[in-house]
C-alpha cells in the first residue's frame, strides 16, 4: 500500500486558545484514493491542511506527502499539490481567464499549455461562457468552481479541497463532485473536507473522523454504517462518534 | 523575470480598473500643486517681488529729502505715497493711515534734515580743508539732535520686516550724506582755486562695494525660490507617498480576500510576486512625478504663476523620482503588511505621511522650522526626496550632488520593504 498523505502524532496549540487545535492526530491517505475528513466545527479539519500545506508550523509530530516532508520540503510539497481553500483565493477585479493565466505563469506553465488546460477545465466545469467576465461578477457556485480550475492548472497529483461546496447551489454542487470523480478517475488522490455527510457519502472512498484534534474513526462510508449499532447512514454515524452538543 | 512580468501586468490591470486609485493616484494631487502653489503665491512674493506702499510725510522739501525720496522710488520694493488727494502728505494723516491699518510703513522727514546735513558737511569739509592747509571756510553751526528720520510701523509688522525696510532707509540716507559731503567738498575746491577729484573721493567714501554674485557657473542665479519652485517639488512628493493608500489598502484586501493565500501556495514565488509589486507601484510614482514636474512646467504659467524651472541638469531628476517613488512604496508595503486591516492601516498610512511631510518641509521650508524639528525632519523620507530636487532645480545641483540623499531614501526603501517580507511571511505563518 502506497501513502499519499501520513500524518502522525501531530499536535498544534494555538496562541490564546483554550483547547489545542490538533492532539496527537494521525492517519494516512492511500494513493487514488477520495478521502473524506470530516469532523464538526473546530475539530482541527482546516488546521490539519494547513500543516500540510506548510502555512502553518505543528508543534510536534510528521506530515508527509508522497513521502515528503511537509515542513521540510514546502517548495516540493506545493508543486505537488493543489489546494482549494474555502475562501474564495482568487483576484476579484481580474476576469477569470486573467487569474488562470497570472497564476499558470506563477507556477512557471507556458501560457499555451496554461491556455490549453484553462480551457479544458472551464469547459468541464461550465465556466466556459463566463471566462472574461471578472471574478466579482460571479455567482457563488462559479466562484467556487473557478476556484477550483485554478487550483488544477499545473496538474497536482494531491487535491485538497476545504469544503468546496460550501454556499453552493445544488446544481453547482452536483456539477463539482461529478467533476471530482472524473479527476479521481484519471489516478489523482483527493483530500476532502465537509460538513455535508451525504455528499461524502456519495464521493468518498473512505472517509476518517476526527474530533478535538484526535483521529476517531476511519473506514469506507458503507463500512462505518454497517459496523455502527443503529445507523443507517454516514449522517448518523457521525453524530454517534462526535455526539450532538453544538461546536462554537 | 516571467514571473515579475506577470505580477506587473496584474497590477497593471488592476489599477486600471480602479478608478477611485487612478485618481487618487494623479488627480488629487494635481489639484494639490495648483492649489498650493496659487494659494502660497503672494506669502512667497512678500519679500521678494511684491511692492509695499510706503507712506512719506516730507516736511523738509530739501534736496536731501529729495535724495531719500528719489532712492526709494527708485527701488523695486516700495511704492511711494507722498501725497493725497493732490496735497502732500502730512505728518498727522500718515500716522492715522497707519493706526487704521490701510498701510503697513510710514516715513517722516522732519524740517529741516537738509539743513542739518548740510551743515554736518560743511563741519567734515572744513576739517578736511584744514588739514590739507587751505583758507576756505564754509558756514557752521551746532549740530541739531532732534532733525532725524523717523519710521512708523503698523503694529502687526514682523520684526524682520521692520529691520529690512531700516536697512534699506539707511542706505539712502548714507547715500544722500555722501552726496551732499561730496558737494560741499567741491564748493571748497573752487573756493579754494583747488581741483578736486570728487569721483574718486566718492569711491573712497563708498569703501568695499557689496555685490551678489552667483553661485552656478552660468554667471547667473536663473532662479529664487517661489510658490511653484516650492509647492510642485513639495506636493508632488506629498503625492507620491500617498501611494501607501492604494498599495495598503490593496495588499488587506488581498489578504482577506484569499488572492495573497492562492500566491502564497504556489511553490517559491513569493520574492518574484514582491519584486513586481515593487517594481510597478515605483514606476507609477515615476509617472505621477513626472507629471507633476510637466504641470509646473506648462500648466502654471496659464494661471499666470512662474514656469517651473528644472535647473542645468533636468534629466538628473529622474534618478531622484525613482529613489522617491521606491522609498514611497516600501512604505506602502510596509503598512499594508503592518496592520490586519484597512480600518487600522489606511488612516495611520495617510495620517503619518501628513505627520512626514510636516516634518519633511512639505508645508514650510524646513529651513524656518524650529532647530529641534530640523533634527527630527531627518527621519522624514520627504524631507531627503525634497532635499534632493531642491538641490537639482534651486541650487542647478546635478546627480552627484545629490547620491547622499538618494541612498538615504533607497536605505529606507529596502529596510521598509525588508520588514514587510518579514511581517508578511509572519501573517501568513499563522493562517489557520
Amino acid at each position: 500500500m502506497s501513502l499519499a498523505i501520513e500524518i502522525t502524532n501531530l499536535r498544534k496549540n494555538y496562541k490564546d486558545a483554550y483547547s489545542p487545535a490538533l492532539d496527537g492526530l494521525s492517519l494516512q491517505v492511500e494513493k487514488n484514493l477520495i478521502m473524506g475528513l470530516l469532523g464538526p466545527n473546530g475539530a482541527g479539519k482546516t488546521t490539519c491542511i494547513s500543516i500540510l500545506c506548510g502555512l502553518v508550523m505543528p508543534d510536534s509530530g510528521d506530515a508527509f506527502i508522497f513521502g515528503k516532508d511537509c515542513i521540510k520540503n514546502t517548495v516540493a510539497i506545493r508543486s505537488m499539490i493543489g489546494v482549494v481553500p474555502q475562501q474564495i483565493a482568487l483576484f476579484g477585479n481580474l476576469t477569470g481567464w486573467e487569474n488562470f493565466i497570472y497564476i499558470g505563469r506563477l507556477y512557471g506553465l507556458s501560457d499555451k499549455k496554461i491556455k490549453g488546460k484553462a480551457k479544458e477545465l472551464l469547459v468541464k466545469l461550465g465556466l466556459e461562457k463566463h471566462a472574461d467576465k471578472r471574478i466579482n461578477r460571479y455567482s457563488g457556485g462559479m466562484k467556487r468552481r473557478a476556484n477550483i480550475i485554478a487550483s488544477l492548472l499545473h496538474e497536482p497529483e494531491l487535491l485538497i479541497l476545504d469544503e468546496p461546496t460550501a454556499g453552493v447551489d445544488v446544481q453547482s454542487r452536483a456539477m463539482i463532485i461529478d467533476f471530482l470523480k472524473e479527476y479521481h478517475n484519471q489516478g489523482k488522490t483527493i483530500l476532502y473536507t465537509s460538513h455535508l455527510m451525504e455528499e461524502a457519502e456519495k464521493l468518498c472512498d473512505k472517509v476518517v473522523i476526527i474530533d478535538e484534534g484526535k483521529f476517531v474513526v476511519s473506514g469506507s462510508p458503507i463500512e462505518l454504517v454497517s459496523q455502527t449499532d443503529g445507523c443507517k447512514n454516514l449522517e448518523e454515524v457521525f453524530l454517534y462518534y462526535t455526539g450532538h452538543s453544538v461546536r462554537d | 523575470m516571467r514571473k515579475i512580468l506577470a505580477t506587473i501586468i496584474k497590477e497593471f490591470i488592476l489599477l486600471k480598473r480602479d478608478v477611485a486609485g487612478m485618481a487618487l493616484l494623479i488627480i488629487m494631487p494635481a489639484i494639490l500643486i495648483i492649489v498650493m502653489a496659487l494659494v502660497q503665491e503672494e506669502p512667497f512674493k512678500e519679500y521678494q517681488e511684491l511692492r509695499f506702499d510706503l507712506l512719506l510725510a516730507n516736511n523738509d522739501h530739501g534736496s536731501v529729502a529729495q535724495e531719500i525720496i528719489a532712492g526709494l522710488k527708485q527701488s523695486k520694493s516700495f511704492h511711494v505715497i507722498d501725497s493725497l488727494n493732490r496735497q502732500p502728505l502730512s505728518s498727522e494723516q500718515m500716522k492715522i493711515l497707519l493706526q487704521k491699518g490701510s498701510y503697513k510703513i510710514g516715513i517722516e522727514i522732519p524740517a529741516g534734515v537738509t539743513a542739518e546735513m548740510v551743515n554736518l558737511s560743511n563741519t567734515v569739509a572744513n576739517n578736511i580743508s584744514k588739514k590739507f592747509g587751505a583758507d576756505a571756510i564754509l558756514p557752521t553751526r551746532k549740530p541739531r539732535d532732534s532733525n532725524y528720520i523717523r519710521m512708523y510701523f503698523d503694529p502687526v509688522t514682523k520684526q524682520s520686516f521692520r529691520a529690512s525696510i531700516s536697512f534699506a532707509l539707511d542706505k539712502y540716507v548714507t547715500y544722500a550724506s555722501s552726496a551732499s559731503l561730496m558737494k560741499r567738498l567741491e564748493k571748497l575746491g573752487k573756493a579754494a582755486d583747488t581741483s578736486v577729484d570728487t569721483n574718486s573721493f566718492q569711491k573712497v567714501l563708498q569703501g568695499v562695494g557689496i555685490r551678489e554674485e552667483p553661485l552656478n557657473n552660468n554667471g547667473k542665479d536663473l532662479v529664487y525660490i517661489n510658490s511653484v519652485q516650492h509647492n510642485v517639488p513639495a506636493w508632488a512628493i506629498f503625492g507620491m507617498f500617498f501611494i501607501v493608500v492604494p498599495i495598503s489598502g490593496h495588499m488587506i484586501r488581498e489578504r482577506e480576500g484569499g488572492s495573497a493565500l492562492r500566491v502564497t501556495l504556489i511553490p517559491n514565488v513569493q520574492q518574484y510576486v514582491s519584486i513586481g509589486g515593487i517594481l510597478f507601484y515605483t514606476i507609477v510614482c515615476t509617472v505621477q512625478f513626472i507629471l507633476m514636474l510637466c504641470i509646473g512646467i506648462w500648466f502654471m504659467p496659464v494661471i499666470n504663476l512662474p514656469a517651473l524651472y528644472l535647473g542645468v541638469h533636468p534629466w538628473d531628476l529622474l534618478p531622484i523620482g525613482i529613489s522617491i517613488a521606491f522609498a514611497a512604496t516600501a512604505y506602502g508595503c510596509f503598512i499594508g503588511s503592518l496592520f490586519k486591516t484597512a480600518n487600522q492601516a489606511l488612516p495611520f498610512g495617510s495620517i503619518s505621511i501628513v505627520i512626514l511631510a510636516a516634518l519633511g518641509g512639505i508645508w514650510i521650508p524646513t529651513d524656518l522650522l524650529p532647530i529641534v524639528i530640523q533634527r527630527i525632519a531627518l527621519i522624514s523620507p520627504l524631507h531627503w526626496g525634497l532635499a534632493a530636487v531642491d538641490q537639482i532645480i534651486l541650487r542647478d545641483g546635478n546627480i552627484i550632488s545629490v547620491l547622499g540623499y538618494m541612498g538615504v531614501l533607497i536605505g529606507f526603501g529596502i529596510l521598509l520593504w525588508l520588514i514587510s517580507i518579514f511581517l508578511n511571511n509572519r501573517q501568513q505563518q499563522s493562517v489557520q
